[in-house]
């Protein structure tokens, strides 16, 4: 792990710790109801203030707890077009497997690129310290697989650009 | 037929609901006195910080921060907490990396929290002011070190917002 | 395979495997650019005689560049003078005549598979032929050729006394396709500053703006989805007979290779993502707790369930 990175996840990593305090909940609005009350947002009382973190304006997480789930939702680094499409791809490649990722929220939180919903039920049934160690990880290496994407477009597109021209050397 | 009635809140008008002002009591000092006193201690804090002492400019900061939106003047709260968060990273971003360890550790729990949600609230707004989030994110790990995850929960359990 | 091949793999297989055993067939195929083949046998009961038919979208404006005289020069008397019905243009072969097996034979076929790249070469050996003229007059610009290959996409060909410009218009349809396509082709503007490809022919690009020499045209497309690629060739390019040949066969298929190696790359990252997100499935797997063991039983065999 990089040396700039690591304050950015610990803070990351030690926030979540303290989130992942979830406990069964049913709802006060829907009798026979048990949802996750950072989504329903109907009782005030049960939600908790949401924690950014953050290292500049286009890298951030937002933290947002309540008494039986919460919602963490990641903005991840884009520094130009390609990036910004290349991220973009990876995260909707992602979403539409969000059934086998389980944490994984469907869509984004406005204004972030990818967003998890942990519920009680899974913290119930998963290693709370595992959960966050995905994150973590995930967190990791998003940024890496991104830029060696591209990288790997760039020095592609050399190599194409370079064998169509030398063909005209006769 | 006209089903938009459907959409009102009806748990608006019920007398036993729940109202975001009941959830924590409230600044007793009025807009204008709490916008007097972070001016004053700004003052405080920069003759502080001219000596050198970061601990007590982090204590006189800590102690009595203003705090939650006031409804009847909400302008003038704002401007007073925006005020205070200046005074603060003022503090935080004059401070050696080497130094925060002992700083974190010479103030009292209370003190360590009100930093905590200080911490986050700098770090929600990257690029305003002087904020810098590698420093903020510096001291978060120390504070985090020394007070452990029990400071977070309570930044993020307590109602009273800076 | 980096280089695209010119010919057509199904003619060239297709012939050679019937010149050396005739039978009746009829097929159709397809290559770049829309452009589509019939291979047949009209006769079922002479299998030496085939007809090679090529439906192109631009042929009007490639006879009006004289694409009847290349045909002519290349395949002789075997163009037909009325196409078959829905084609462009027709070859009567027949495979008795063929060269005999061997080198001869396999460049016979090579120039039939040829057929598609021989047509476009039309407005480029015009073109050529045009600079030369010009060079010798001193100045002046040739006439602005535009070869409507594709629904929405151009080329455009014209000599000047000192070189010959050729521009491509193409679409990008996707934004991804976009942004690829604009990484792609600000290598090719670098890569001639290698020492090693200094002759090659200069390479500009925009998106969006026609170049210069376009500008006066009516409709053109404006809008962000579209990119012009101009080649410059220089005399250098098209002096020699061969040189000018392999130039032409080279040039016109850039536009395929371009979109060619863009979706090349998008497949690559799509299994690329495939790998890292079966990873993180993985990292995440790793967070389930065990599930409980098969049935547990009571002692006297029940079997124990929650409810």
């Amino acid at each position: 792990m990089s040396n700039v990175l690591r304050p950015y996840l610990s803070a990351v990593r030690s926030t979540l710790t303290a989130a992942l305090t979830l406990e069964d909940f049913s709802s006060q609005v829907v009798e026979r109801h048990n949802k996750p009350e950072v989504e329903v947002g109907a009782s005030k009382e049960v939600l908790l203030n949401p924690l950014i973190i953050s290292r500049n304006e286009n890298e951030r997480v937002l933290i947002e707890p309540s008494i039986n789930s919460i919602r963490l939702s990641i903005k991840i680094k884009q520094a130009d077009e390609i990036e910004r499409i290349l991220c973009h791809k990876f995260t909707r490649f992602m979403m539409q497997r969000a059934e086998s990722f389980i944490v994984l929220r469907r869509k984004p939180v406005k204004g972030y690129d990818i967003s998890f919903l942990i519920t009680n039920h899974q913290t119930d049934t998963m290693l709370k310290h595992k959960i966050v160690d995905f994150i973590i990880q995930f967190m990791e290496e998003v940024d890496k697989e991104i830029s060696e994407m591209k990288l790997s477009l760039n020095a592609r597109a050399r190599v194409v650009a370079e064998s169509y021209l030398a063909a005209f050397n006769v | 037929m006209d089903v938009s009635f459907r959409k009102i809140d009806i748990d608006q008008y019920d007398e036993d609901a729940l109202l975001v002002t009941e959830l924590y009591e409230a600044d007793p000092r009025d807009p204008a006195q709490a916008l007097n006193d972070v001016k004053q201690k700004a003052a405080a804090v920069r003759s502080s910080l001219a000596k050198g002492d970061i601990v007590a400019a982090l204590m006189l900061v800590l102690e009595d921060a203003p705090y939650g939106p006031h409804l009847d003047d909400a302008k003038v709260a704002s401007l007073c907490a925006n005020l205070h968060l200046q005074t603060l990273v003022s503090i935080l971003n004059s401070t050696k990396s080497s130094e925060i360890p002992g700083v974190v550790k010479a103030l009292s729990t209370d003190a360590q929290d009100t930093l905590m949600k200080y911490l986050y609230k700098g770090m929600a707004l990257p690029g305003w002011g002087d904020v810098s989030g590698s420093v903020l994110l510096g001291w978060h790990e120390k504070l985090t070190e020394v007070a452990g995850t029990g400071c977070i929960v309570r930044a993020m359990t307590d109602r009273r917002l800076v | 395979m980096i280089l695209l091949e010119p010919h057509n793999y199904i003619i060239q297989t297709t012939l050679a495997e019937k010149a050396s055993q005739p039978s009746a067939l009829d097929v159709q195929f397809v290559d770049f650019d829309g452009v589509r083949f019939r291979l047949t046998t009209p006769d079922r009961k002479v299998p030496t005689a085939l007809v090679l038919s090529m439906s192109i979208g631009c042929w009007e404006e490639l006879v009006r560049y004289g694409v009847l005289d290349i045909f002519k020069r290349e395949y002789g008397s075997a163009l037909r003078a009325e196409p078959e019905f829905g084609y462009n243009v027709s070859l009567d072969l027949n495979l008795e005549q063929f060269p005999p097996e061997g080198e001869q034979r396999d460049a016979y076929i090579k120039s039939l598979a040829m057929l598609k790249r021989n047509a476009l070469a039309a407005p480029f050996e015009r073109s050529f032929q045009a600079q030369r003229q010009l060079e010798a007059a001193g100045s002046g610009q040739g006439e602005l050729m535009a070869l409507h290959y594709r629904d929405e996409e151009v080329i455009y060909v014209q000599a000047a006394a000192d070189r010959v410009t050729v521009i491509f218009s193409t679409m990008f349809r996707e934004e991804t396709d976009r942004v690829f396509g604009k990484v792609f082709l600000q290598e090719f503007v670098d890569a001639r500053r290698l020492p090693t490809i200094q002759s090659a022919p200069q390479v500009l690009y925009t998106t969006r703006v026609p170049p210069l020499e376009i500008r006066h045209l009516q409709g053109l497309n404006d809008t962000e989805d579209v990119g012009y690629v101009t080649f410059v060739l220089f005399p250098r390019h098209f002096a020699k007979p061969d040189v000018a040949e392999a130039t032409i066969t080279h040039i016109q298929l850039f536009r395929d290779y371009l979109h060619y190696h863009i979706k090349c790359s998008k497949a690559y990252m799509h299994s690329r993502m495939r790998y890292r997100v079966s990873e993180f499935q993985k990292v995440l797997n790793r967070a389930k707790t065990e599930a409980a063991v098969g049935d547990r039983k009571t002692v006297s065999g029940r079997t124990m369930s929650t409810r």
